[in-house]
C-alpha cells in the first residue's frame, strides 16, 4: 500500500480519482493547490505524488524544490492537458519522471503506482560505452575508425565519410563533433533533397527578395554552422553545376547569400558523406575532382556491419535497452538470439539492425520479457543487390548482351516477339542468338 | 495568427480538456461499478456527470469560437 497525495484543482476529478485509487489499494491525500499540497508535505509522508502541473496558484513544478529536501523523496507524477509539455518538463526536472496526460484512464493511474517502469531499469545490464557520445561497437575496424576520428578532431581538415547505406554515417558526423569540442553548432543537412534552385538557398542563404517566395532573410547552413560542424550528407547528389558554388565557398571561405553582394566569411569544418566508394566517385563524375580534394581531406571508411559482427550483439542489447526505455518494457535477448543475429549480414547495415529490434520488439509481447524473432531475417534490398549484377570493365559485349537477352525474356515471361522489339533487334537475330546459346532445339 | 490569439485558444483549450478529463474518469468509474467494484447507483450518478461534461465542454467550445471570432472581426 501506498500513500498517495493527489494535487488538483477540479473536485470532480479528484473525487473520482480517489476512488479509483483507493480500490487499487492505496491511501490518498488531495490538494487543491500548491498551498493544500505544502501543508501536507509537513504533516505526512508520502510515497507518491500525483501533481496537476497548472494550478491556481502556479505551476506544479514549484514544488519539486521541496520534494527534494523531504527527507523521503516521494516518486513524482506530473498531471498535464497538453502532451507538448512533457518535453519541457522533461528539460525541466530530467527524465525520470512520469506523465499521465489527460484525459487520464484508469490503468494509467495503474501504471504509474505500481511503478511498472520502475522495475525495468534495475535490470539494465552492464553499461554499453557510446563512444565520444555516439558511437557503439568494440570491434577492431570501430577502434582504427575512433583513433581516426581522435586525431582528426584535433585538426580543422575537412572529413568525407565513405560507407555503405545504413552504416551511420551522421553518426560518426556527430561523433567528430563531439571530439572536436567547437564552440559552434552541429548542422546537418541532405544534399540530395533540395531541388537545384533551392539548394543555393539552403547552403548560402538568401537575402529578402531573392526569387519567388523569398519573404524573408535566411542564413545558409554554412552560416549557421559557424565555428561548428556542417554536415552534408549524400554530396554525391548534388547537381554537378551547383558545385563550383560549393568550391567557391570552401576555397575562399566566404559565402554570398542568393541575391546578395555581401561576402560573409564562414569559419565551420564541413564533414560530408557518401555511399559510394572512392572508385565510384571518380567513375560516374558525380563529384568534381576539385571539390572532391576539398572535401576529403582527411577520408574516413565507416566499416559495413558485416565486418565488425562481433558488434551485432552490442548493437542489438543498446536498441533494446533504448526501446525498453521508452516503451516501459522489459525485454532481454537470449544468447542463441543474438548468435542469430550475428549470423545474418545485415546488408542494410547498422539502420537496418536496428529497425530489425524495432520489428521484433513490437511483434513481441510487452508484458514479458521474452523477445520473438520472425523466422526469417530478410530485406527487400538484400536480393537486389544480389541480383542485379555490376556492369564491370573485363567482361566481354557478348557476354553482357547474353545476359540482356536472357533478362529481357524473363521480363515478357519469355515472349520471344515482345522481346525482340524491347532489344531493338529482329526475332529472327533474337532466334540466331538463342540458337548460338544452344538453347533452341533446331526445328523452333 | 498573432501571440495573443494563441494564448487565448491555448487558454480555452485547457478549458476544454477539463471536462474530458472528467468524462474519462467517470467513465472508469462506471465501468467498476458494472463490475461491482463499488456501489451501482454510483454508476447513475457518474453517467449525469458525464452528460453534464458534455455539455460543459461544448460551451466551452462555442466560447472559444465566439472569442476568436470577435478578435477575428476586430
Amino acid at each position: 500500500m501506498l500513500t498517495v497525495l493527489l494535487v488538483d484543482d477540479d473536485p470532480e476529478f479528484t473525487d473520482v480519482a480517489c476512488t479509483i485509487i483507493e480500490f487499487l489499494g492505496h491511501e490518498v491525500l488531495t490538494a487543491a493547490n500548491l498551498a493544500e499540497a505544502r501543508d501536507w508535505l509537513t504533516k505526512e509522508t508520502f510515497d507518491h505524488v500525483l501533481l496537476d502541473f497548472m494550478l491556481p496558484d502556479g505551476s506544479g513544478a514549484h514544488l519539486f524544490d521541496e520534494l527534494d529536501v523531504l527527507p523521503k523523496r516521494p516518486r513524482v507524477t506530473l498531471i498535464t492537458g497538453h502532451p507538448s509539455v512533457k518535453g519541457i518538463i522533461k528539460g525541466l526536472c530530467g527524465p525520470n519522471i512520469d506523465y499521465l496526460v489527460k484525459p487520464i484512464q484508469r490503468e494509467e493511474i495503474e501504471a504509474v503506482l505500481t511503478g511498472k517502469k520502475d522495475q525495468k531499469k534495475q535490470q539494465s545490464g552492464p553499461k554499453i560505452t557510446r563512444h565520444f557520445g555516439h558511437l557503439i561497437g568494440e570491434s577492431t575496424p570501430m577502434k582504427e575508425l575512433y583513433k581516426l576520428i581522435e586525431r582528426v578532431s584535433r585538426t580543422s581538415a575537412n572529413v568525407m565519410l565513405l560507407g555503405e547505406s545504413g552504416v551511420g554515417k551522421e553518426v560518426v558526423a556527430a561523433a567528430i563533433h563531439e571530439a572536436s569540442d567547437a564552440e559552434g553548432p552541429y548542422i546537418a543537412t541532405n544534399c540530395g533533397a533540395f531541388s537545384k534552385e533551392l539548394i543555393g538557398s539552403e547552403l548560402f542563404g538568401h537575402e529578402k527578395g531573392a526569387f519567388t517566395g523569398a519573404v524573408g532573410r535566411k542564413a545558409g547552413v554554412f552560416e549557421q554552422s559557424e565555428n561548428g560542424t556542417l554536415f552534408l550528407d549524400e554530396i554525391t547528389e548534388m547537381p554537378i553545376d551547383m558545385q563550383p558554388n560549393l568550391l567557391r565557398v570552401l576555397e575562399n571561405k566566404v559565402v554570398i547569400r542568393v541575391g546578395g553582394t555581401k561576402a560573409i566569411p564562414v569559419n565551420c569544418r564541413v564533414v560530408s558523406a557518401t555511399n559510394r566508394s572512392m572508385e565510384e566517385i571518380a567513375e560516374s563524375k558525380v563529384l568534381r575532382e576539385d571539390i572532391y580534394f576539398r572535401l576529403a581531406v582527411f577520408p574516413i571508411t565507416i566499416p559495413p556491419l558485416r565486418e565488425r559482427k562481433e558488434d551485432i550483439p552490442l548493437l542489438a542489447t543498446y536498441f533494446i535497452d533504448e526501446l525498453n526505455k521508452e516503451n516501459g518494457t522489459n525485454f532481454i535477448w537470449e544468447d542463441t538470439q543474438l548468435d542469430t543475429l550475428k549470423a545474418y549480414d545485415w546488408p542494410g547495415n547498422v539502420r537496418e539492425l536496428r529497425h530489425f529490434v524495432h520489428r521484433a520488439a513490437i511483434m513481441s509481447d510487452p508484458e514479458g520479457s521474452d523477445i520473438e524473432l520472425p523466422k526469417t531475417i530478410e530485406s527487400p534490398f538484400a536480393k537486389k543487390q544480389s541480383t542485379t549484377p555490376a556492369l564491370q570493365a573485363g567482361r566481354t559485349i557478348e557476354d553482357v548482351e547474353k545476359e540482356l537477352i536472357y533478362a529481357t525474356l524473363e521480363k515478357v515471361n519469355g515472349n520471344k516477339t515482345l522481346a525482340a522489339e524491347m532489344l531493338g533487334i529482329s526475332t529472327k537475330t533474337l532466334y540466331n542468338r538463342l540458337h548460338a546459346y544452344g538453347d533452341l532445339s533446331k526445328d523452333e | 495568427m498573432t501571440e495573443s490569439e494563441f494564448a487565448t485558444l491555448a487558454t480555452h483549450v485547457h478549458d476544454a480538456r477539463k471536462p474530458l478529463n472528467r468524462i474519462s474518469m467517470q467513465a472508469e468509474l462506471v465501468k467498476m461499478a458494472l463490475n461491482g467494484d463499488v456501489p451501482a447507483e454510483r454508476a447513475m450518478d457518474a453517467l449525469d456527470k458525464i452528460i453534464a461534461s458534455t455539455k460543459a465542454c461544448s460551451e466551452s467550445l462555442t466560447t472559444m469560437m465566439s472569442e476568436l471570432g470577435d478578435s477575428q472581426t476586430d
